[in-house]
């Protein structure tokens, strides 16, 4: 096994790598104000919003990813009628079905940030004069996001690792060019470097996360 | 003239009556204990004044403005007005754990007084200075002990200008040895003659710093008198049967 062959099969593994990250990037951006809309939907008065947003955080919750990402991929345009308007490019369908999914989980996490905030909080902000944009904007939100920070950070991780379902509607990323090399080379070494740049994309997280942490530990 | 103004208030939480028919008048510069055991609505009722409770009936007037009148709540901006005179302390302190001492000082003074930074720094300065706080300005609230977040929690209230300053039992979640710095603020607010009602379980604080004493019992006040009167001449059984034990 010489140093060569791994450079060498590195190279399309890493520029699968970025399919990996460009998915990272779209599903974290997309799905973390996404969610944070639905936790004002549950919260809402307007009952219909909050049962929307209720039932569609079950559905996507309550059903896997996999099946999610091939209902958009394969499954919208053999929908009747309007089926065929709904052929989606297939790294963007994934896209959807990650940032849809990804929502859910988010809006629910940031629900818990809010039940962990004390209503002293509220009564305070209240007889000290501030309105509730100001008492959600200045107190409640920068608390939220300090409450929910380890569990966007576990969140975010398993989100790097879900992006090898990718493999399955065959949009081409790290995986499947360290599968595609095991195979013709039959070699096990292409899943030992797959690990390990997945091992250092949520390194890079990790800490980074470790950093907002510290950063925001009020003390 | 009286400051504030309760007559027959009444609340309930479901079938819980908390407040039956409570009356009573605050005058100006007047500091007011009020004690009593857990249950009898002391808390409810200074909720009620700050209007973080709504009550099912009577009449609140502050300054001469009635905040709710036979059990009708004046508008959205005449409440604002009117709680916006009054500061209140609570029993857990409820400062911004996001935010410096400083910053916890100066959020309401920005956002809702409209001050400059140099006008809000400036207030903030006297205010610690007063608590005794000026070191801890840059400090989180959690790396301070229990006093000193009360104190904070005053020095925020007082930010605000209030003419009438409430306390909700601000020294029950303190250890006791830390209750005596809160008690001193208090007391030198009662020299300035700011005008205050505080809820309390230190009779012998209440005894020393209030002109007035109320005692509630059962949602209802039950008899008030100056502290002289009322602990050692209790008109009512009820309110020497509670200081007996109270005092013991």
């Amino acid at each position: 096994m010489s140093m060569d062959y791994i450079v060498q099969i590195s190279k399309p593994m890493l520029e699968g790598a970025q399919t990996t990250i460009l998915l990272f990037f779209i599903a974290i951006i997309a799905s973390i104000p996404l969610g944070f809309v639905f936790t004002l939907m549950v919260r809402s008065a307007i009952k219909p919003l909050a049962w929307l947003a209720n039932t569609y955080i079950y559905v996507f919750r309550g059903t896997p990813l996999l099946l999610q990402m091939l209902f958009f991929c394969f499954g919208l345009p053999v929908l009747p009628v309007i089926g065929e308007y709904l052929v989606l490019d297939r790294f963007v369908a994934a896209c959807l079905a990650f940032v849809l999914n990804y929502a859910a989980y988010f809006a629910e996490i940031f629900r818990g940030g809010l039940l962990a905030i004390d209503k002293g909080q509220y009564e305070a902000s209240k007889v000290l004069g501030l309105n509730k944009w100001q008492t959600t904007t200045k107190v409640i939100l920068p608390q939220m996001f300090r409450v929910a920070l380890p569990a966007v950070s576990n969140e975010s991780i398993t989100l790097v690792k879900d992006t090898a379902l990718l493999y399955a509607v065959a949009v081409p990323e790290l995986l499947h060019f360290a599968y595609t090399a095991v195979n013709r080379d039959f070699t096990i070494m292409p899943f030992f470097i797959a690990g390990v740049i997945y091992l250092l994309m949520t390194l890079v997280l990790t800490l980074f996360f470790k950093f907002l942490e510290r950063r925001f530990k009020y003390e | 003239m009286a400051i504030i103004e309760v007559s027959h208030m009444k609340k309930s939480f479901g079938h819980l009556d908390v407040l039956k028919d409570v009356s009573f008048e605050i005058q100006k510069n007047e500091v007011i204990a009020v004690i009593g055991p857990s249950g009898s609505g002391k808390s409810t009722m200074l909720r009620s004044l700050v209007h973080l409770e709504e009550i099912n009936g009577g009449s609140i007037k502050v300054q001469d403005q009635y905040l709710v009148k036979d059990g009708v709540y004046s508008n959205h901006s005449q409440i604002k007005a009117i709680t916006s005179r009054m500061g209140m302390v609570f029993q857990h302190f409820n400062l911004f754990p996001h935010l410096t001492v400083q910053e916890n000082l100066g959020l309401a003074p920005k956002h809702v007084k409209k001050l400059t930074k140099e006008e809000v720094r400036s207030n903030s300065a006297v205010l610690l200075q007063k608590v005794g706080l000026s070191e801890k300005a840059e400090v989180y609230p959690g790396n301070l002990s229990g006093g000193q977040k009360q104190r904070v929690a005053i020095a925020r209230a007082l930010m605000m200008n209030p003419d009438i300053m409430l306390f909700d039992e601000p020294t029950s979640a303190l250890d006791p040895e830390l209750t005596g710095e809160v008690l001193a603020v208090i007391k030198q607010l009662a020299e300035e003659h700011m005008t205050m009602v505080i809820v309390t379980h230190e009779m012998s604080f209440a005894k020393e710093v209030a002109d007035r004493i109320i005692f509630m019992d059962n949602g209802q006040v039950m008899e008030s008198g100056s502290p002289d009167q009322l602990f050692h001449q209790p008109k009512m059984d009820r309110t020497r049967e509670f200081l007996n034990r109270a005092m013991r």
